[in-house]
């Protein structure tokens, strides 16, 4: 049996290993998921639908004939977007929102309202334009869209970035900007140049060794086994919608803003999800408003429901990081330059965020904050392609590429260990340096990869003729502590304790995946330890419900698993005071000679005078206690921790194929909330990590600019037979505010995956392979790259 | 099966036989899997792909795991089908998925939408090799995705499952 992380605190629940509260119904299949719930068996009159996608990558609707479409049998609407009800709707986007719950005149990018529901104008194929057909099942709404004749105006597109930028390049958004389709500068993020302390040139000039380095990330999709989709039902004029992207007060607004109706009027309903990985921060999605209304029109219910190639959508951005980066004798990091041109495809949705904000904000305050010298300037850039949005570790993972390349390379010319150059440099700003979760993760990490037995790059021997071997790592910041989360504002929770001591946790959210209905049941556990009940006693409930439910703990991010936590202690006092009240008329004795412990309780001046919770709740009302506790997270600023990644690679250098080996992935989460959920979370990110590293990508063909590949034949996700031996420790050195003090870890595990690959393909071969993923064409590219210099330099001896 | 001129199909279906008039209860054209979700209600057969990608769909047919996406519910005539609703209230593979926790594997599911079709997978497999090695399950069950890449939890629940058979026996 493998050794477990050790507890800094002992607890009896929080932070230890238990099936998770929902195994059991997930493994046997009774879990509900949005298509479990939205059958035409249980909806009688429930109509389907499908939405055009533009077939072409840039083009506009002059005219469009949906006759045949309208009439052939089974259709009951078809919405177009002349109608004048669409006309009307305000432009949008598919990203209002992050963590918190913005109106519409507050939605984050607010200058970059680029969508109109069902417009006009493709910019993308796969685009939703033109029109949604209602139908009585999916194939008939599929052969009605053939039907429909288009007459397109074909515009001029653009599929690279960098010629996207160029002056001559056809223009995307004119209406946002007429120039061309760089985005911007806007309020939130600034300008080009976004963030700049001290003299760069200075910094370049004191510095003793400068490497200018290069890397770029492609598209991943999140490829969330559930498909989007949503269920749109009207009574009079109060709408239903059921949905499977995780945030319920968000889409509530969205749809309240949107068709201007109120908020009351608007239910939202979010049961399981079937994976997110940030795919929700897209959740504003315009589906929603055309689907009720024609759920509204045909006074019927609609399931709207992606099919697998729709759902490649807002992925990860693609973005190009160049950097230089400076450092003295001693590896001191003296000034940083970096320059990003982000890839947003077709809308703007969250590529600023990952460009600017990751980098500028979070990445420079908790990571790069002690480098006295820095300049970051990125550009985004509208292009006719899948729109980039937001996945998993947003932004970090690109920058991460870039940033540690550098390390590694001034650390190889100034013979100094990564691992030391590392610590010597890195922390966040609210404390010196060496940072000791920096130096705890690194440490730990080096230990189980063996990184004493590292070898100078290619230095190492061939194995069985062709194969090298090579370690490489990778560190960041965890940014979801809940200093960090002051934005969501109030964190709403309630709790409802029967008469026979069972309880009903008020603990509102989707659950997604990533656990933290588990946490917020194991930390209730152990604020209510006082009742006497065991964890299976505590019921959670396990759908958001706007009508019902608090405000949600939107699934943005891993702050999740704590957020609930930091609230019980206040809900543990509120509820013994209520207990001690009815115990003293219960009783007959004052409430300050009264205490309880182990579900009963007792009189402080007679320890023979007791009586057990559960007989003073069963009393002739039988009325539950029910209270509610509402609480800002704890906001003091206390740094963050911080994750690394060390990988074992094996290189063919014939053929260029890469075989990771080992992934040992190590998580500060200040304080473990769930043992076996932060374990599955660290291997599991290292999965997706592998994927992105070497076999995702999507391909899109430059003559046509149709994506060739939006499918899982042809996009390689990775299996079982694919996975190296992943070591995924949680580990507690930092600690944050509050009870617990925990930080997040969902999205920083998969962040240095791609870089301690390909930081050890470089360690085995020396062979520079800087663009995900890396597949074998590009190792093989870049180890041509090295021999040739080798051969220049030899004939240069020879002469 | 021909009844006069109308044609019927007889499907067994979680231990209960059932006749099915193509062009009123099925349709020529329909997968194995729309019959069982959206006719049937048994929504323990999960659709992600539905392409054969993923197996989130994995039903067990006449003994075997099959994909049920990417087959017409007419060829399962006369075959007996067992969706993970047919399973036993104390199945040892749904044990072993719900309560793996042991530490340094973390859980067998997060989001849990690839679950069922993992657990019938290993179900099929386990029916035939009682005693599989670590890499027989991982050649087993490499047709499934799990996206929250739960691998080496699901190996282990699978290895917990298939030596919680052997103490059985």
């Amino acid at each position: 049996m493998k050794q477990g992380y050790q507890q800094r605190t002992a607890r009896k629940h929080v932070g230890t290993y238990k099936p998770k509260i929902d195994g059991r119904v997930k493994a046997n299949g009774k879990a509900e998921f949005l298509d479990d719930l939205t059958l035409g068996i249980q909806y009688p009159g429930l109509l389907y639908s499908r939405v055009l996608r533009s077939p072409l990558p840039h083009a506009r609707i002059r005219s469009m004939n949906t006759k045949k479409a309208e009439e052939s049998p089974g259709v009951h609407l078809v919405l177009r977007y002349d109608d004048p009800e669409m006309l009307a709707l305000k432009p949008t986007t598919n990203a209002w929102t992050s963590y918190n719950t913005v109106s519409y005149e507050k939605m984050y990018w607010p200058s970059y309202r680029d969508r109109k529901v069902l417009d006009d104008m493709a910019r993308w194929v796969g685009d939703e334009v033109g029109a949604f057909v209602v139908a009585e099942s999916e194939e008939i709404a599929e052969l009605a869209l053939s039907l429909i004749e288009i007459d397109w105006e074909e515009l001029d597109f653009v599929l690279d970035p960098k010629e996207a930028m160029k002056k001559e390049a056809p223009v995307i958004h004119p209406e946002i900007n007429p120039e061309g389709n760089i985005m911007l500068p806007e309020d939130v993020c600034g300008g080009d140049v976004y963030r700049e302390r001290g003299d760069i040139e200075k910094g370049f000039h004191e510095a003793d060794e400068i490497v200018e380095v290069c890397s770029d990330y492609h598209f991943a999709d999140h490829g969330c086994l559930d498909t989007r989709g949503c269920l749109m039902e009207w009574k009079d004029d109060e709408l239903t919608c059921l949905t499977n992207l995780y945030q319920a007060d968000q889409t509530r607004m969205f749809i309240s803003q949107m068709l201007e109706i109120p908020l009351n009027k608007v239910r939202v309903i979010c049961p399981y999800v079937g994976g997110s990985f940030g795919r929700g921060n897209t959740g504003d999605q315009c589906y929603y408003i055309y689907t009720a209304i024609a759920a509204r029109r045909t006074g019927r219910p609609i399931k709207m429901k992606y099919t697998r190639y729709e759902d490649f959508h807002d992925t990860r951005n693609g973005i190009e990081w160049y950097g230089k980066v400076g450092a003295k004798k001693d590896g001191t990091i003296t000034a940083c330059y970096f320059k990003g041109i982000g890839d947003s495809g077709a809308y703007c949705e969250h590529t600023i965020a990952a460009l600017k904000f990751m980098t500028g904000f979070e990445i420079d305050e908790c990571m790069l904050a002690h480098i006295p010298n820095m300049k970051m300037e990125a550009y985004a850039v509208y292009t006719n392609k899948i729109p980039s949005s937001c996945k998993r570790g947003i932004g970090n993972n690109q920058f991460n590429m870039t940033l540690f390349l550098a390390v590694d390379l001034l650390a190889e010319k100034l013979s100094i260990d990564p691992l030391e150059m590392t610590m010597k440099n890195f922390g966040h700003e609210w404390e010196k340096l060496p940072n000791e979760s920096v130096c705890g993760v690194l440490r730990e990490g080096a230990k189980r990869i063996g990184w004493e037995n590292r070898l100078a790059t290619n230095e190492g021997p061939l194995i069985d003729g062709c194969r090298k071997k090579g370690l490489g790592f990778s560190l960041h910041n965890g940014w979801h502590t809940a200093w960090q989360e002051k934005p969501r504002g109030m964190v709403q929770l309630g709790l409802k304790l029967n008469p026979d001591l069972s309880v009903i946790l008020e603990a509102t959210m989707a659950e997604t995946g990533c656990g933290s209905n588990s946490c917020a049941v194991w930390s209730c556990a152990e604020h209510l330890d006082f009742l006497g009940i065991a964890p299976d006693q505590i019921k959670w409930i396990e759908k958001a419900d706007t009508d019902t439910g608090h405000k949600d703990m939107v699934q943005t991010d891993s702050a999740v698993s704590f957020l609930h936590a930091e609230l019980m202690p206040d809900m543990a006092e509120k509820l013994k005071k209520k207990i001690l009240a009815m115990a003293s008329t219960e009783m007959e004795k004052p409430v300050d000679q009264l205490a309880i412990k182990g579900g009963m309780v007792c009189s402080t001046v007679d320890p023979q005078i007791k009586k057990s919770i559960r007989d003073i709740l069963w009393n002739d009302t039988l009325v539950p206690i029910h209270l509610v506790v509402e609480k800002m997270p704890p906001l003091e600023i206390t740094g963050v921790p911080f994750e690394a990644t060390f990988a074992e690679v094996e290189v063919d250098v014939e053929t260029g194929w890469v075989e990771v080996t080992k992934l040992v992935q190590l998580s500060d989460c200040g304080t473990v909330m769930y043992a076996s959920g932060a374990e599955a979370q660290t291997i599991g990110g290292q999965a997706m990590g592998l994927g992105e590293a070497l076999t995702e990508e999507i391909v899109y063909d430059p003559a046509t600019g149709i994506p060739l590949n939006f499918n899982w034949i042809d996009y390689w996700i990775p299996t079982m037979l694919d996975m190296p031996e992943i070591e995924g420790v949680p580990m507690e050195v930092w600690k944050g505010a509050g009870e617990y003090g925990a930080c997040g870890i969902g999205e920083s595990v998969t962040t240095c995956t791609c870089r301690a690959i390909t930081s050890a393909i470089y360690n085995a071969t020396g062979a520079l392979v800087n663009s995900t993923p890396f597949k074998p064409e590009k190792v093989l590219a870049a180890l041509d790259k090295i021999n040739s210099v080798n051969d220049e330099g030899e004939k240069e001896t020879e002469k | 099966m021909k009844n006069s001129n109308r044609e019927i199909i007889k499907i067994k279906v979680n231990g209960t036989w059932a006749e099915y008039e193509i062009g009123r209860d099925v349709e020529p054209s329909e997968t194995l899997s729309h019959l069982l979700r959206e006719r049937l209600g048994l929504t323990g057969v999960k659709l992600a792909c539905d392409q054969g990608a993923c197996g989130a769909c994995t039903v067990i047919l006449n003994g075997k795991a099959v994909l049920s996406c990417m087959m017409l519910a007419v060829e399962a005539d006369e075959c007996e089908v067992m969706t993970i609703e047919g399973l036993e209230a104390d199945d040892s593979v749904v044990k072993a998925f719900a309560e793996q926790c042991e530490p340094g594997y973390g859980t067998a599911m997060q989001c849990g939408y690839c679950t069922p079709g993992f657990v019938m997978t290993a179900k099929a497999m386990l029916n035939e090799n009682p005693k599989p090695t670590r890499e027989e399950i991982e050649y087993g069950l490499s047709g499934n995705i799990c996206r929250c890449g739960c691998y080496p939890a699901i190996t282990k629940a699978v290895q917990n499952a298939a030596e919680g058979t052997r103490e059985d026996k």
